[in-house]
């Protein structure tokens, strides 16, 4: 379930979650994003949308929940260690067109089609697929790296960030979190119109929720 | 485009014995742009110092004060932190996306070794997938990337720009991984110190 194709200028957001163990100095935390294989082999990745994201508070709070689930999922197992405790530190910015300029990047030919579609993934409406294909006998580990080096010129911030429930961490990992290439997040919506966004937000939110939860009692 | 590291210079340091014309001073030269003294003291060993002396990490710090200097402990201690990395990388449970299988583990820990003996600066790792780990070098905005499969590794060089260029080898060429690295560094000489008095420290341009 999806709304239809994400306009161009509209922005994207990468949280970064990381098991608090991993010390910023050997890993690059920000480089992170998890490109899975698909049965169809496409790389699949994942993002968040700002239409239902509207204000960096929305961005944070759902990075919380991602953390806060995960960590759930993993007490659940009963394979939950502290050591490894996700935390949430921050997130990047990108544009929808940046994502799609994949396909025509220089060094970059194994790309045949790039694109971020909307899909309500977990009852999250703000989950957006970041999905690639590949043309036939493409290096694919190599390939991914290139796709990670041309995303991460791209992208802008970090937008810093402690959950509650993180707090007790000292020093804080989102500290160390890097600035791109394309520097600063700058949020270059007017006033109003980011007063529309969050309008729209709310109406599209709470018909979601009742739907989802009328789908779920089904 | 940056120029590719060719040359690998031995930077002597002037170790003179008690018996020499330790007294004289040696006056700057002026091609060199510092200048230092003979300092004649006691010890076996002289050491050319300024100022006062020290370890010889002091003299090459004050004459490239603009040139890293790393020490051959913080250069194993990084590798060591680096391998503890990767040992983690295949034990986790739970945060399934930062696992990587174990042959990936070993040609991993394979390059970083043949890196260390090398004495190229320690990458810091990501990944995307179990199939591969990246070693990561950046010098401010430029990235260098060499991502390492189980039988495969590519080498990156991306400027904020654009990816500038891309090399794929086989897994025959594991075996001299930095030769697969002109840009390991930033292009910048770094230097190295030994503790010991007796080795001479390297100068990499």
């Amino acid at each position: 379930m999806g709304c239809g194709r994400i306009p161009d200028g509209d922005s994207l957001f990468r949280h970064c979650i990381h098991p608090v163990s991993f010390s910023r100095k050997t890993f690059a935390l920000e480089k992170f994003i998890h490109l899975r294989r698909e049965s169809d082999d496409s790389l699949l990745g994942s993002l968040v949308w700002e239409r239902f994201v509207p204000t960096v508070r929305h961005v944070h709070k759902r990075g919380c929940e991602m953390a806060h689930q995960r960590n759930e999922k993993e007490r659940a197992r009963g394979t939950f260690k502290e050591k490894y405790r996700s935390v949430y530190c921050g997130a990047y910015e990108l544009k929808a067109n940046s994502v799609r300029a994949l396909v025509s990047a220089e060094n970059l030919d194994e790309v045949s089609s790039a694109d971020v579609i909307h899909h309500i993934e977990g009852g999250e409406i703000a989950h957006t697929d970041l999905r690639i294909f590949l043309k036939p006998g493409s290096h694919v580990e190599a390939t991914k790296t290139a796709i990670v080096a041309s995303l991460w010129n791209a992208f802008s911030g970090p937008l810093f960030h402690k959950c509650v429930c993180d707090l007790d961490i000292d020093p804080h990992p989102s500290i160390n979190l890097p600035r791109p290439p394309a520097g600063e997040y700058s949020d270059e919506r007017s006033w109003l119109l980011r007063l529309w966004c969050l309008i729209r937000f709310q109406i599209c939110y709470r018909f979601w929720r009742i739907f989802y939860e009328a789908q779920s009692n089904i | 485009m940056r120029a590719l590291w060719t040359t690998v210079y031995h930077q002597a340091m002037v170790i003179l014995g008690s018996t020499s014309e330790s007294s004289a001073d040696i006056s700057s030269d002026p091609a060199r742009s510092y200048s230092y003294t003979v300092h004649s003291g006691s010890s076996e060993f002289d050491f050319v110092e300024i100022p006062p002396i020290r370890s010889e990490s002091r003299v090459l710090k004050t004459c490239f004060s603009s040139v890293p200097v790393i020490e051959q402990w913080e250069l194993s201690q990084k590798y060591q932190e680096l391998g503890e990395a990767l040992s983690e990388m295949i034990t986790l449970e739970g945060a399934d996306e930062w696992r990587i299988e174990p042959s990936v583990y070993h040609a991993a820990s394979y390059v970083a070794a043949k890196l260390m003996e090398d004495l190229v600066p320690a990458p810091q790792i990501f990944t995307h997938g179990p199939e591969s780990v990246v070693f990561n070098w950046s010098d401010h905005d430029d990235n260098l990337y060499l991502t390492i499969s189980a039988n495969e590794i590519s080498a990156l060089i991306s400027s904020p720009q654009r990816i500038t260029r891309r090399m794929d080898y086989s897994g025959n060429q594991l075996l001299n991984p930095s030769h697969l690295l002109p840009f390991a560094h930033s292009g910048r000489p770094i230097i190295l110190i030994s503790r010991s008095d007796t080795d001479l420290p390297e100068f990499i341009e």
